[in-house]
């Protein structure tokens, strides 16, 4: 942090006094990326955007289709359910992971958060797969459950909403730690020496100190966890086995099975919208976390 | 620094019965999140030097047939070609295109840079899916769909983010004012660039590119909707898994889990040696 403000202090009076920047400085050098960009990115979003008003006497069928055709319905409230319980299960599991690594000793919290970056990291394809291992009928799970007679046949776990909760809540809780985990580490530890010198017992400090001041970034991590579970395409479409369809499932289908371009850009509209509101709260919370 | 700080705060060891069990159960949770996120890669290992024909843990005896199997199929093989020429192709369009760019956004200072620069970012926010659906209809039209450059394209499109991300933040933090001691003692823009400028910020280069070689090597849902005929390992092992459990899929899943350990210790070594990780 002190770097930051070294380096904002040098570079000030250099830009703005020494040197009148010219205008259009290193503008040269922006163009060939942003020609790719808007040519690969922005022209075919809009473009795509364009089609789910398609056919233009009737500019908003689809969407109407969308939000009166109850199996759409059913979808996206099937997808907002399990994005809800996932980013409920990534905040009660992700905070106390997050609060433990903060207390251990430096070297131990090195190790652990090398762990939790390598899960991260690890191809999204490969932590989805592994799930099929422990959680199938004749899975890990299954058989340790089994040996120790607390179930008497297998229990399903795979193909069904349970299957797809545990496995988008493994693969997104690096997403939630490892910036919860950072916002700990940024807390000056002074506060909490000032209350625990004051007298206050331990559990005090935690819920009435520790708690409020890292609450802001749990809520922008349960943010992110829900706008990516929103979106969520590759967990879903294995470990549900094509009975719980998400969002993008749908979308899917309706591009490569039954070709209803226009629906699918307008169930993208949709996604978009809610993404962007959602990240609207994202940025404001990070934000003001930043300010504070 | 933090180390004596830590001794401080643990000193006062008098905690009350409650402090100990409340410290105790966070442990205890903890370790087990940790075990649970760590399962996946904990699993697959062990398996994929299994004996068995079906997928049993733990395994019932060693054996590399499953290695074996992967690398006799002219298939798989195929595909990790095609792999990596995307990779290779699409972060290395990425790491120009975007380390120029954030150097732009970096020095410059006109009107809109700000909208330029949430922009280049805006890939990392819409859901991949939808630029996965607007690239298939762009390119539909364009008559590139199923095409290698196409699916380059859209690599590069996503590595491009990461790119101008990293990049930003390492040229922010070097001094414009060596930049300048270059150009007043009468060094070309160019020349000043290539001797003074890259040597300095080629760590993060080589950082920014690998970032984006990973992002593109594990990519699945643009190449599940643009690839086409041309199968990438990942778009290989979604469609097998989408079907049957292969166990030759444990053997790729070891080989990309040593994969991502590789890139990861280097992206780290990298990030201490451009002061990015103090």
């Amino acid at each position: 942090m002190a770097g930051n403000v070294e380096v904002a202090h040098r570079v000030q009076p250099t830009s703005s006094r020494l040197t009148l920047p010219k205008l259009g400085e290193g503008f040269a050098q922006v163009v060939p990326a942003l020609i790719l960009i808007l040519l690969l990115f922005n022209v075919p979003l809009v473009i795509m955007l364009g089609w789910s008003f398609y056919p233009l006497e009737t500019p908003l069928a689809n969407y109407e289709q969308i939000f009166t055709r109850s199996i759409y319905l059913k979808v996206i409230g099937n997808t907002f359910y399990i994005a809800a319980l996932t980013t409920v299960a990534c905040c009660l599991l992700g905070y106390p992971l997050c609060y433990w690594m903060w207390r251990l000793s430096p070297r131990w919290r090195l190790i652990i958060a090398s762990i939790v970056v390598l899960t991260f990291w690890v191809s999204i394809l490969v932590r989805t797969y592994a799930w099929i291992v422990i959680l199938g009928n004749d899975g890990i799970v299954n058989r340790l459950l089994l040996t120790w007679g607390l179930i008497d046949s297998s229990v399903s776990f795979l193909y069904n909403q349970t299957g797809v909760i545990i496995g988008t809540t493994n693969v997104l809780l690096p997403f939630m730690v490892l910036p919860l985990f950072a916002a700990m580490m940024r807390l000056d530890r002074r506060i909490l020496l000032a209350a625990e010198t004051l007298g206050a017992p331990k559990g005090v400090i935690f819920w009435k100190i520790f708690f409020p001041l890292t609450l802001p970034s749990l809520a922008a991590g349960a943010i992110l966890i829900f706008i990516l579970t929103l979106g969520f395409f590759i967990t879903p479409a294995i470990l549900g086995g094509g009975r719980v369809p998400m969002i993008a499932n749908m979308m899917d289908l309706l591009i490569n099975r039954l070709p209803r371009w226009e629906l699918a850009a307008a169930i993208s509209g949709v996604l978009l919208v809610f993404t962007m509101i959602f990240f609207a709260g994202y940025q404001w919370l990070n934000n003001r976390q930043q300010a504070s | 620094m933090v180390s004596s700080r830590d001794a401080r705060r643990k000193a006062p060891a008098a905690g009350s019965w409650t402090d100990s069990v409340g410290s105790w159960a966070t442990t205890v949770v903890a370790v087990s999140v940790l075990l649970f996120l760590a399962l996946p890669i904990l699993v697959v290992i062990p398996m994929s030097f299994s004996s068995a024909e079906a997928l049993t843990f733990p395994p019932p005896g060693f054996s590399l047939r499953w290695y074996e199997s992967f690398f006799g199929d002219a298939r798989w093989l195929q595909a990790a070609r095609t792999s990596i020429i995307v990779a290779v192709a699409s972060s290395t369009l990425a790491a120009v295109f975007g380390s120029a760019a954030a150097y732009g956004l970096v020095r410059g200072n006109w009107f809109g840079r700000g909208a330029i620069e949430a922009n280049f970012l805006l890939p990392l926010i819409v859901p991949q899916v939808i630029t996965a659906l607007a690239l298939y209809m762009y390119f539909a039209r364009l008559g590139i769909l199923g095409t290698l450059p196409g699916l380059i394209m859209g690599h590069t499109v996503l590595g491009l983010p990461y790119v101008v991300l990293i990049m930003t933040v390492a040229i922010r933090s070097f001094d414009v004012r060596i930049e300048q001691v270059a150009l007043s003692l009468g060094s070309s823009w160019s020349r000043m660039f290539v001797s003074v400028v890259l040597p300095n910020l080629a760590p993060s280069l080589a950082a920014a590119w690998l970032f984006a070689f990973v992002i593109s090597f594990d990519e699945v849902i643009i190449t599940f909707f643009l690839a086409g005929a041309h199968e990438t390992i990942p778009k290989r092992m979604f469609n097998e898994l989408m079907l049957q459990v292969n166990p030759t899929i444990t053997a790729i899943a070891t080989l990309l889990i040593s994969i991502s350990i590789i890139t990861i210790s280097t992206l780290a070594l990298l990030a201490r040696r451009s002061g990015l990780l103090r």
